[in-house]
């Protein structure tokens, strides 16, 4: 009786030990028996990559692709973890101040091919993390349970509709939970930097209409399509605008007063024995080729200035503040900071019973 | 008579030697560059050091002020010290654009509060309150530039201290700093290209003056020996004065020699002229007697012509040998012996003793012997036949030789009792074929050549009167040296 005690704790102990990541889930590519392989770690949906994915696989009969996708934060944590016996080629995420943090902190290694030299400047950091799109933060809102006829087209209509349907409204609000999501997190410190008072002032607002917070762009969306809620604030452009395309009485509304700019990046982590073939893929995502079909199959806004007209180009008129990718964005990850802005968070959302 | 050119077979081997010698022109380049890439190779470094300098100066102060912006911002947070790290302090240090950034925050209080716990350690020099050091240390496998804070807490309710750690790695550094250096570098390269450039022509237009007295010189005619009259810098002037000398010694020489031939041709003649009136004479006589007689006299003649003919070589000889043997160390007394004795026999046939005698025991000096021995010949033999040429029977007939010595001289004293010199020829005798009384025989090459081979030695010859007649030689050598 004893020992099997002992035995439990034991088994215990090794399960405490042994780090869990959320392995996430697979998906295969290609066939099994390929003469070259890559791995690639990513946030981003499936639905938006298994195009690309599929396309290089036809320019590149020679490779099978083993898609792994799981959270930013999950995905930092991994590579971090997997440094010395690393599976990866390619690991991509809309998480940019964590993937800066892991070429910061030397997880990364560089990479340059006559693809990359041709990004403009602001699309890579030491030649170690390159993003491939840049797309807007938006919101969406469904225009069948809207209170308002009118769409608030920017932060101060936002509020002001809020204020004004505030019994309708009262729960119907989504927005990422900054705790978990790691895109939710640049995205609110991202909009405090940008507009400290207008922050504080839609916190506010949120913690007192009871918003509901997620993992993921695409569970809000989906909240919004069955009629739990009304509005989504702080959405991946690309993914809601996938939405929007299949659903009428969606609705997608690009904020006026600044539009927040996030880019999707990638790198090739350290000791990776598939950093070619990753490299390979990543030229593939920054080349004409995967560029123009991210913008022709509405897949993802590409980073390269689209050329021609397009559904998805922005209104110009729209000031736009591009999350910059460099040294910046670190500060965002400080322990104290980003302690206390969850705090604060939580605190204005009311989410947490110990300071209230 | 001179010292001979060494002899170039051909063109080509002159060519040859040309090739092998010196260039002046070449070595003054030379020196010019190895001066040059000394100053380029310490101008270069003291640019590396500087470049580091500078470009650590300029982003020290970037991070400095980063450092203060963070210290700035040191907040308590429900009684415990926490940092709120402004946005400023990250957008100041991405001014490096490729830099990654570590940091750490510790308080003596609390421990660690933000940022990188691997990075720690103290600066290397001793720490000071409220002061910012920096200093370069390796951390995640780049070298990186760590700024160092530690300050005493000043909010209230607070104790203890306070420690900031801000690094950043050093591209932005290094990529000033060979910036700065390369500029410096392609500064410094022009310089020494330009200077060398100078150098050269400078070297062309220094040595100039030299090429136009070369080309002076090969302008002339083979004859010509008048001085170099064009104008040259002080640095060449030496040099022409020498060309000059040395050319009127040349044409001094070639007067001499001129004379020389003349005279000889002329000295040749004579006796020859009277030993073909002595054969037509003989050949005229018709008894056997008479022929006999004169056939003598051709015979004395032919003596003297041979003599002549001796005194002649023996002079080309020891001109020659002044002009190429180097001296050596000669004892005077037994040579002036050996040629007392060589003489005595021929000197008591006309009845005139030689005396020999020594004032010292070794009488060194250096020489050449044999034309020492000509020299010292010379001049007994005339004393003798000077002294032959007195009428007097009645008195015993001497010539005295003396070999004497004092502090810086060694002396050789010919003393004869003969007919002596009028003042007016004492000063002629020494010219070549002069001779004060005709009647009296020899060749009179001999004072001449006296005087060139007293000369040579570094000596001097005088005449002077010997009581109550006669002549008195004396020559002097410096005492055991090189002339």
């Amino acid at each position: 009786m004893k020992s099997s005690i002992k035995e439990l704790l034991l088994l215990l102990a090794v399960c405490l030990m042994k780090p869990h990541f959320a392995m996430g889930e697979i998906y295969e590519f290609g066939e099994p028996d390929s003469l070259n392989h890559l791995t690639l770690y990513s946030s981003v949906d499936i639905k938006i990559l298994s195009p690309l994915i599929k396309h290089f696989i036809i320019l590149n009969p020679d490779m099978s692709i083993q898609y792994e996708q799981m959270s930013t934060v999950g995905l930092y944590e991994r590579v971090i973890a997997e440094k010395d016996h690393l599976k990866a080629g390619l690991v991509i995420s809309s998480a940019m101040d964590l993937q800066l943090k892991l070429v910061n902190d030397g997880f990364a290694q560089r990479y340059q091919s006559v693809t990359t030299d041709e990004l403009p400047a602001m699309a890579t950091w030491r030649n170690q993390v390159f993003a491939f799109s840049l797309e807007p933060i938006v919101m969406v809102a469904n225009r069948g349970l809207f209170p308002n006829s009118e769409f608030p087209t920017n932060r101060q209509e936002l509020l002001q509709t809020i204020r004004k349907y505030s019994n309708d409204i009262k729960g119907r609000i989504g927005t990422y939970d900054v705790r978990k999501g790691g895109v939710g997190y640049l995205l609110a410190s991202q909009d405090s930097r940008q507009a400290n008072t207008t922050w504080g002032r839609l916190l506010e607002a949120f913690g007192s209409h009871k918003v509901r917070t997620y993992c993921c762009t695409n569970e809000i969306i989906d909240d919004i399509e069955s009629g739990r809620i009304v509005l989504g604030y702080n959405l991946l452009g690309a993914n809601a605008y996938q939405r929007v395309l299949n659903n009428p009485w969606l609705i997608m509304l690009i904020p006026s007063d600044y539009t927040l700019m996030l880019m999707r990046v990638a790198l090739i982590p350290k000791n990776s024995k598939e950093a070619a073939n990753g490299g390979l893929f990543l030229d593939y995502l920054l080349s004409e080729q995967g560029q123009k079909m991210m913008q022709t199959e509405n897949l993802l806004y590409p980073i390269k200035e689209p050329t021609g007209k397009n559904v998805q180009s922005l209104n110009s008129s729209h000031p736009r503040r591009v999350i910059e990718l460099d040294q910046q964005l670190l500060l965002g990850r400080d322990f104290a900071k980003q302690k206390r802005f969850i705090e604060e968070w939580e605190y204005a959302l009311e989410l947490n019973p110990e300071l209230q | 008579m001179w010292r001979r050119l060494p002899n170039y077979q051909s063109l080509t081997e002159e060519e040859q030697a040309l090739k092998q010698a010196p260039s002046l022109k070449v070595r003054f380049i030379l020196s010019g560059i190895g001066i040059i890439s000394i100053i380029a190779i310490i101008a270069i470094n003291l640019v590396f050091n500087y470049s580091q300098r500078m470009a650590d100066l300029s982003y020290d102060r970037l991070l400095r002020s980063a450092l203060l912006q963070m210290d700035e911002n040191v907040v308590l947070v429900r009684g415990e010290v926490s940092i709120d790290i402004p946005w400023s302090v990250f957008s100041t240090l991405a001014q490096a654009n490729d830099d990654r950034i570590f940091y750490r925050v510790d308080s003596s209080e609390n421990g660690f509060i933000t940022g990188y716990k691997e990075l720690s350690g103290e600066p290397p020099k001793p720490s000071k309150l409220g002061e910012v050091q920096f200093y370069n240390k390796t951390f995640s496998g780049e070298e990186i530039r760590v700024a160092w804070l530690e300050r005493g807490l000043t909010e209230a309710n607070s104790q203890g201290t306070i420690r900031i750690l801000l690094a950043q790695t050093r591209l932005a550094r290094e990529e000033m700093a060979s910036s700065i250096t390369t500029r410096a570098l392609q500064v410094v390269v022009l310089i020494v290209f330009v200077t060398i450039a100078l150098i050269t022509f400078g070297s062309h237009f220094v040595l100039r003056p030299l090429h136009r007295i070369e080309d002076v010189l090969e302008a002339r005619l083979p004859g010509d020996l008048t001085p170099i009259t064009i104008n040259t810098p002080k640095e060449t002037h030496h040099l022409k004065v020498s060309i000059n000398h040395f050319m009127a010694r040349l044409q001094r020489n070639l007067e001499q020699l001129e004379n020389y031939t003349a005279e000889s041709a002329h000295q040749l003649r004579t006796p020859l002229t009277s030993l073909k009136a002595l054969a037509e004479n003989a050949r005229d006589q018709t008894t056997p007697e008479r022929q006999k007689e004169a056939l003598e006299q051709i015979v004395l003649q032919s003596d003297k012509l041979s003599q002549t003919v001796t005194m002649l070589l023996n002079q080309a000889v020891v001109s020659h040998r002044l002009q190429t043997q180097d001296l050596i160390e000669i004892e005077m007394n037994s040579l002036v012996k050996q040629i007392c004795m060589d003489l005595a026999v021929a000197a008591l046939q006309q009845n005139i003793y030689l005396s020999f005698e020594s004032s010292t025991e070794r009488a060194i000096i250096f020489g050449d012997e044999f034309s020492l021995q000509q020299m010292l010949t010379n001049l007994i033999d005339n004393a003798i036949r000077y002294s032959r040429h007195v009428n007097d029977n009645e008195t015993s007939k001497s010539v005295d030789i003396h070999v004497f010595q004092n502090n810086t001289f060694i002396g050789v004293k010919i003393v004869d009792y003969g007919v002596g010199i009028s003042d007016d020829d004492k000063v002629k005798v020494f010219e070549r074929f002069y001779r004060g009384q005709y009647e009296i025989a020899g060749s009179g090459v001999g004072l001449a050549m006296v005087k060139d081979i007293v000369d040579r030695h570094g000596g001097t010859v005088s005449i002077l009167d010997t009581e109550p007649q006669g002549t008195t030689i004396e020559v002097l050598f410096p005492y055991g040296v090189h002339a």
